[in-house]
């Protein structure tokens, strides 16, 4: 049961991330990004060119692929969401669902990187080093994703929260209009905003590589899970988010664990379409007052 | 009819005529004839989504969901408990529109990405199931589909590419039908302003459920049709992947209407099987090709082939109608039009309406003033049936319509307009006010449908009604524009055309003279008038005092959600706590 849990939560970090992404976007420009799971592979694969190609270890490969993040998601906001932002919101739908497309089979283009998954190494020590803690056997590369998915979110928080910078993009968030007239740059706000979550992505996508691989396919499924831990845990909260991913995740696990690999997905599934249903708020999400 | 319809019907005999010529063609190879085949089973879920999301604006990543039921019933129908092709095929379509009633139904609780999100939901879940259940043969499947059978011939290979296609160009005939009747019309304002649409009698609910429905059976044709041909149905070809291929078809060809459906379904179909040794490269050029398709030309493939005329040529048979009408509302009943008994409205810590009563003489015209925020446009609302009451109850016409909904109280007879003139941008002013008479009209689904005579007279009658409303308030020469391009003086007059073309006896106008210069006033004064003349109970809500005073039988005062003073226009003018409100008491 616990080492579900912990397995659950080592997945569901990345799960977080990608919620964590999905919701600045959101925030930032009001669209909803289904290509944040591609971006969380392309991320993982930019860290293992830094360390097959100018043999770094996954640490520096990290920064570099965060750093490689933040630019791809530049390019991501000029080129593909702010042209497409005239076609309204079903257009940006439907130009972040091309941009899957766009990624997912053009990595496998990409020499070195192919379709098949492969590993990158480990943070410390071997990927399959473990220690036990209570009876629960847990890997070492788990703690290390827990450990800096803290320092991502400590990250987050201080920039947001401290920052000039930070806070000019809340405001742009909050009334675009409001904060170009107090002369923020809302359109250089929005496209940093994007960057940064590209970077989370591209973060995610490392710290999860020497546990469940970096390439293939697998980005659909991970930007899938990413929307029900955010719609789980509330759309417009960034606390939520991140707890939603860490529950997908978990949830996920236990039912694997417990029943079977098919059924587990359904039935997340299930969970996503009866959360929107009756908490469209989500769980940390507050309820505000229409007005009619 | 929509312009952008009369393209498409114009376009459907030459894309019919291709579809001949390219089938010729096809009678030498086999690849060319089965990658036709595809096109035109995808063509048949295409239109059914284009319709979705171009006539009605709700997205769906879940019609592969809806394809996979019509697949496995026909699968599971033939090739397990020996039925033949046709009923398993009917059962298919019936269980996918049911399926459609569903998700419409929990679909009518979203919009825009959670939209989205809900019908991904939907197909995953679906592809779930087929993937679990035994019956349906789990991660393996179905085989041995046999193949369809029509008066002795077999439907494979060959036979199959003008079976699919009539099928395809079928619905598609269908579909254009239907979106040129009464539904397409309620489609058609759902898509521009569902508020609005409400107003005018249109019951945004149903017709969503409905759209979503007749989405889900088209593509669960398409599936039957598909299982058959193919001979093997597995859950992977029914996934996500699917249902964004319809959603590539429709977007790179153009949603709302079937010509851009049909298009775009040719397009992958032949991409599909042409590019079959480009893999990868085929895929993220179709990502390419979508998001510069969203960029370049939002309109899709379709658009590039006809130019959307500024003003819409003129419907030749509107030309010579009498213009003259002899007409008198009158409220049903005995009752007064509008009765409004202790009516409370509370946003969280506001109260925006407290204990308002008033009831309405019957043909009389009744101002509402009060200061900005005091409660008048709730007050509208509230009548209306948009948002709930707090407290207190609302008699319309002798009937309690507490708690209705807005379309219902629109068919009891009540029109309204809005502070901000909604109307339906992308409709022209003459289907604008064709609109506005939905509620008197009558027609079904199955009519619209196979477009049966009788609703091609209905439509000609709605048609010239409208023309009549806009000949009496003068407004023909505008008649062709889009209500997007209109001045906001013209929007006003267009508005008051749309809520008196159903011939409302109870009209609620919303500041009908703020922006308006002069002489648009002066017009105005003189169409309010006469429509209290004709017999209709007016209700206006207008900051303008010079109108008020001259037109009104009864002005009502409404300050902070209570009404202060209530009589003649020289009572209320004397009235010491009205003067108080308007001009301030200096305390």
């Amino acid at each position: 049961m616990m080492q579900l849990i912990v397995a659950g939560l080592t997945v569901g970090s990345g799960y977080a991330l990608v919620a964590l992404g999905i919701h600045i976007i959101l925030r930032a420009t009001r669209i909803v990004n289904f290509a944040q799971g591609e971006f969380t592979v392309v991320g993982g694969l930019f860290a293992l060119t830094f360390v097959q190609v100018l043999h770094v270890s996954t640490w520096f490969a990290l920064i570099g692929a965060s750093v490689c993040g933040f630019v791809l998601g530049l390019v991501f906001e000029r080129l593909i969401l702010r042209p497409a932002g005239r076609s309204g919101e079903t257009g940006l739908t439907i130009a972040t669902i091309g941009t899957v497309f766009i990624l997912l089979y053009g990595h496998a283009l990409i020499p070195g990187w192919g379709s098949l998954p492969q590993p990158l190494p480990a943070f410390t020590g071997d990927a399959s080093d473990v220690f036990t803690l209570g009876g629960v056997t847990i890997g070492v590369q788990s703690l290390w994703v827990f450990a800096l998915l803290l320092v991502a979110l400590a990250a987050m928080y201080v920039f947001a929260e401290r920052t000039y910078y930070g806070k000019a993009i809340r405001a742009a968030a909050n009334n675009p209009l409001g904060a170009r007239l107090i002369g923020i740059d809302v359109a250089s706000t929005r496209a940093v905003s994007v960057g940064i979550a590209i970077a989370l992505a591209a973060y995610g996508g490392t710290i999860l590589g020497p546990i469940t691989l970096v390439g293939g396919a697998a980005g659909v499924a991970i930007s899938i899970k990413g929307f029900v831990g955010a719609i789980v845990g509330g759309l417009e909260s960034p606390i939520g988010c991140v707890a939603g991913g860490l529950i997908v995740g978990v949830v996920e696990k236990l039912l694997e664990g417990r029943l079977s690999y098919g059924v587990a997905d359904p039935i997340v599934y299930s969970l996503l379409l009866l959360a929107l249903l009756f908490f469209p708020q989500g769980l940390f999400g507050r309820r505000a007052a229409v007005r009619d | 009819m929509i312009a952008r319809l009369r393209a498409d019907a114009r376009l459907l005999p030459f894309l019919a005529a291709i579809v001949v010529v390219f089938g010729l063609f096809a009678a030498k190879s086999a690849t060319l004839a089965q990658a036709g085949t595809y096109a035109a089973i995808y063509a048949i879920a295409a239109i059914g989504l284009s319709l979705l999301l171009g006539n009605v604006r709700q997205i769906s990543i879940g019609q592969a969901g809806f394809f996979g039921i019509g697949a496995y019933a026909v699968a599971y129908c033939t090739a397990v408990a020996g039925w033949p092709f046709w009923p398993a095929a009917a059962l298919g379509v019936a269980l996918a529109a049911v399926v459609g009633l569903a998700l419409g139904f929990v679909a009518l609780r979203f919009t825009g990405h959670y939209l989205a999100m809900a019908t991904l939901a939907f197909g995953l879940i679906a592809v779930g199931i087929f993937h679990e259940a035994q019956p349906l043969g789990g991660a393996v499947g179905i085989s041995n589909v046999p193949y369809a059978q029509l008066g002795g011939l077999t439907l494979s290979g060959y036979p199959a590419y003008w079976f699919a296609w009539g099928v395809a160009l079928l619905a598609a005939l269908l579909t254009l039908n239907l979106l040129r009747g009464r539904t397409g019309r309620a489609f058609e304002t759902i898509r521009n302003d569902e508020l609005a649409a409400e107003m005018v009698g249109v019951q945004t609910r149903r017709y969503k459920i409905v759209a979503f429905a007749y989405a889900g059976a088209l593509a669960g044709l398409a599936g039957a049709i598909y299982a058959a041909y193919l001979g093997i149905v597995v859950p992977d070809a029914v996934g996500v992947p699917l249902s964004i291929d319809f959603l590539l078809m429709v977007v790179l060809g153009g949603s709302g209407g079937v010509s851009g459906a049909l298009i775009g379904a040719a397009l992958i179909g032949f991409l599909d099987i042409a590019g079959h040794q480009f893999e990868n490269w085929r895929e993220v050029a179709y990502g390419v090709l979508v998001v510069g398709v969203v960029i370049g030309a939002p309109g899709g493939l379709v658009s590039l082939l006809r130019r959307a005329p500024k003003s819409p040529p003129r419907d030749a048979r509107l030309s010579a109608l009498a213009v003259s009408r002899d007409r008198r509302i009158e409220a049903p009943g005995d009752g007064p039009p509008l009765d409004v008994r202790g009516v409370t409205k509370r946003f969280g810590g506001l109260l925006a309406l407290d204990d308002v009563s008033f009831v309405l003489e019957r043909g009389r015209l009744t101002s509402l003033i009060g200061p900005n925020g005091a409660g008048k446009t709730t007050l509208f609302n509230a009548i209306c049936g948009v948002g709930r009451l707090t407290g207190g109850v609302v008699w319309i016409g002798g009937r309690q319509a507490t708690g209705w909904p807005s379309h219902r109280i629109a068919a009891l007879g009540v029109g309204r307009t809005f502070q901000n003139a909604r109307l339906f941008g992308e409709m022209t002013v003459l289907e604008n006010v064709t609109a506005g008479t939905f509620r008197t009209e009558r027609g079904s689904f199955a009519a619209d449908l196979l477009g049966l005579p009788a609703t091609r007279r209905a439509e000609r009658a709605a048609l010239e009604r409208a023309r009549a409303t806009l000949a009496e308030l003068g407004l023909e020469p505008i008649a062709h524009t889009y209500a997007k391009d209109l001045p906001f003086g013209d929007r006003r007059r267009v508005e008051l055309a749309r809520a008196v073309a159903a011939e409302p006896w109870l009209l609620l106008v919303d500041e009908p003279a703020a922006g308006l210069n002069g002489h648009e006033r002066g017009t105005l004064h003189e169409d309010l008038l006469r429509l209290r003349d004709a017999g209709t109970t007016l209700l206006l809500i207008e900051h303008d005092m010079r109108l008020v005073m001259t037109l009104s039988d009864r002005v009502m005062v409404l300050k902070f959600g209570r009404m202060i003073a209530d009589g003649t226009p020289a009572v209320v003018r004397s009235n010491p706590e009205v003067i108080a409100a308007y001009l301030g008491t200096g305390s």
